[in-house]
């Protein structure tokens, strides 16, 4: 437990480094709507890399380094063109022609060199709970130093800025997106980028206001995104950007609760919600009188969740087959990971198994798992039959349910 | 585009005819194969290998020249056990039914392997690699090599049984060298014998089994999918709790998971080819162990 929240330490304090960046950078680039400008820059770098390591560098010298920071110049230079030139095409539009077109060259050069894809794949997905110290050590001066440059030329540094500003605004947020989307990939970057930001600017008006409350929302869902990850024990990248897009649709929904008109607002929202449902319970309702042999979503979900819903609708005779089946499944489980650890056992301890009881456990993890699949067939078809029989009746429960649900006008008018 | 690669198979069928004459096109999925099928076929056969040796052969993405390589090819052998399950798709449009399934031309090389880690049909819950038909890396147990031999043997005297005895001699030498060697590698990694490590992927199960290493963890346990904190940790507190030394990474493998796994728990790195010619100097497949069994019997002297 502690040894777990002792990495994790690390990884929020490397969270809190890029928050505090990237919501600077994401709230300018939203003011530019540049939306995609990061994928596009790392993207770049990530080229950058992919040369130099064609030239015979490797991935982490100075020189692999210094190609990066070439190109990401350079795609600055064009980047600060492309407002100019977006006249009647959407900025937007050339970004992402410059990532695609980024991304397919990288994809060409690493065609020939060795090992190139997986450098390539490790520029742009990194993973923050791998983060270290050394790491951190990196990454404060050099945002720190970002920080100031930016501080220092506020008044030069906006969106209606010459072609000299809007370059040096592409290059200083290169560098920052460079380290940052080989620590923590190009997903969790991105959520970083605009989901505090977007908060932010939802909330206020004031740049000052949204930067804070950008600070604070984004710190406080990195902790909830890494408290989620280490509760559950999941990929951390993935569970924090999830953690960002939860916070972002509750900010949605909270924004008319408290800035409009409040009845008005929850109305609405109550009215969605037993819409949602109604049409969720006469999905299944239709699903299961249709095709009742398919698969259930709903019917699925909440029998995993209660498996007692079963008793129901089985008969006293489905259930104890069913019951029967899964327990035997379970057991032939069972016995394959046995097998499977006694070998593993033997490579190592005692007198090393030959080849013929080697080939005698697999063929008995074969069958194992045959049998298995035979009890999850039986499992399957029992419910289905015992679905089948009852269709009718839980269908019409359920579209009855459904009825309810829906905000329909002409419950309110009895008589 | 179409057009062109008609015209390019079209070149290529041309010029073939002459080439074929000389000696018998054989393509494998991977470069371990080609290495194996070289060895028996000798001068007799001319193998290219699908997937390059730089990259995973399991995430191999086909080329359109793939299908003509096959096209001209009279021998396909391949890992199977969902291993290279792209080249299916590849047969079929290459559409020679002498080299797919059941033709005298295929070769599935897993055929008679004792497979290790089978976990039924179902790609279950539970550790262990994604692979219902067990774990498809059966060439790093330099033992297995007689038994996929034997099987490219049986086919190559299928398709040019007059050549028969001499494939027949090419692998009874390249056995004896094989042997010989493996005589001398188990010797030398005999020190490492029950020496706990971790690898970053579960690829290492049958060269363990033949020189009794002990893998006590992976750090990456479901393929493409990153490793979560409880997990690491866990992999952290085991390597210190048993003193392993040793974290075994791929060159293809992320470098800073391994670093931070091995600077975590005070290990050093290897990094181990799992294909021939995946790093320097493992250009055939004796090379590949050789190289490996150095890496490993070094990194194990550095403690």
């Amino acid at each position: 437990m502690t040894e777990t929240l002792a990495f994790l330490l690390p990884a929020f304090l490397v969270a809190v480094c890029l928050v505090g960046i990237h919501v600077y950078f994401g709230i300018q680039v939203l003011t530019r709507q540049v939306i995609f400008v990061d994928l596009a820059l790392a993207q770049i770098a990530a080229l950058g890399a992919t040369v130099a390591f064609m030239l015979g560098h490797s991935p982490q010298s100075p020189a692999a380094y210094g190609y990066s920071l070439g190109f990401t110049l350079g795609a600055a230079v064009l980047l600060a063109f492309t407002r100019f030139w977006a006249t009647r095409v959407p900025q937007e539009a050339l970004i992402g022609v410059i990532y695609v077109v980024a991304a397919a060259a990288a994809i060409l050069l690493i065609d020939r060199a060795p090992q190139g894809a997986e450098h390539l794949k490790q520029i742009l997905t990194g993973n923050i709970l791998t983060s270290g110290w050394n790491e951190i050590a990196a990454i404060v001066p050099l945002y720190a130093a970002v920080g100031l440059l930016h501080w220092v030329l506020r008044r030069r540094l906006t969106a209606s800025a010459g072609l000299f500003w809007e370059f040096v605004f592409y290059a200083s947020f290169g560098v920052v997106v460079t380290s940052s989307v080989a620590i923590a990939g190009v997903l969790l970057v991105f959520s970083f980028l605009i989901v505090p930001a977007a908060i932010g600017v939802m909330f206020s008006s004031s740049p000052a206001r949204q930067l804070a409350i950008g600070w604070i929302t984004g710190t406080l869902v990195s902790a909830a995104g890494l408290a989620v990850s280490f509760a559950f024990d999941v990929p951390t990248g993935a569970a924090m950007v999830c953690t960002f897009g939860l916070a972002l649709a509750i900010a949605g929904l909270l924004y008319p609760l408290l800035r409009g008109d409040r009845r008005k607002a929850s109305r609405t929202a109550l009215a969605t919600a037993r819409w949602c449902a109604a049409v969720l319970l006469a999905g299944a309702a239709l699903q299961l009188a249709l095709a009742p042999r398919a698969d259930q979503p709903l019917l699925d979900a909440l029998e995993t969740a209660f498996p007692s819903l079963r008793s129901l609708y089985f008969s006293r005779s489905e259930a104890a087959t069913f019951a029967e089946a899964s327990e035997t499944a379970e057991r032939h489980r069972a016995a394959a990971e046995r097998l499977n650890d006694l070998e593993k056992r033997n490579r190592t301890e005692g007198e090393a198994l030959d080849d013929v009881s080697i080939g005698r456990i697999s063929s008995f993890l074969k069958s194992y798992g045959e049998m298995r699949k035979g009890e999850q067939f039986v499992m399957n078809e029992v419910r289905a039959r015992a679905r089948e029989r009852v269709r009718w009746g839980a269908s019409l429960a359920l579209l009855a349910l459904a009825l309810l649900a829906a905000p329909i006008g002409w419950r309110r008018r009895p008589m | 585009m179409v057009l062109r690669v008609v015209l390019v198979a079209a070149c290529i069928s041309l010029a073939s005819p002459g080439l074929a004459q000389d000696r018998i096109q054989v393509v494998t999925t991977t470069t371990d194969l080609r290495s194996l099928t070289e060895a028996v076929g000798g001068d007799r056969v001319a193998v290219v290998s699908l997937a390059p040796a730089n990259m995973d052969a399991e995430d191999y993405q086909p080329r359109p020249q793939d299908v003509l390589r096959l096209k001209n090819a009279r021998l396909m052998v391949r890992v199977g056990l969902d291993y290279d399950l792209w080249v299916d798709r590849l047969l079929a449009q290459a559409g020679k039914p002498e080299i797919s399934r059941g033709g005298p031309g295929y070769v599935d090389a897993s055929f008679a392997i004792a497979v290790l880690e089978l976990r039924g049909m179902s790609v279950g819950p539970g550790d262990g690699h994604a692979h219902g038909s067990g774990n498809p890396h059966y060439w790093l147990d330099p033992k297995n090599a007689e038994m996929i031999t034997g099987t490219i043997l049986e086919a190559l005297a299928r398709i040019d049984p007059d050549n028969a005895p001499r494939y027949e001699a090419n692998r009874t030498a390249f056995l004896e060298r094989l042997r010989a060697r493996l005589a001398e590698w188990e010797s030398k990694l005999a020190p490492l014998r029950a020496m706990p490590m971790v690898a970053f992927h579960n690829r290492w199960p049958y060269f363990a089994r033949r020189f009794r290493l002990d893998f006590i963890g992976f750090i990456e346990i479901k393929p493409g999918v990153p490793p979560g904190p409880a997990h690491l940790a866990g992999i952290v507190r085991t390597m210190r709790e048993r003193g392993a030394r040793i974290v075994v990474r791929e060159p293809q493998e992320p470098e800073r998971d391994v670093a931070f796994v091995a600077r975590s728990a005070g290990a050093s790195i290897v990094t181990l080819a799992a294909s021939v010619g995946a790093l320097p100097d493992t250009g055939d497949y004796i090379a590949l162990f050789d190289a490996n069994v150095a890496a490993l019997t070094l990194a194990a002297g550095l403690q």
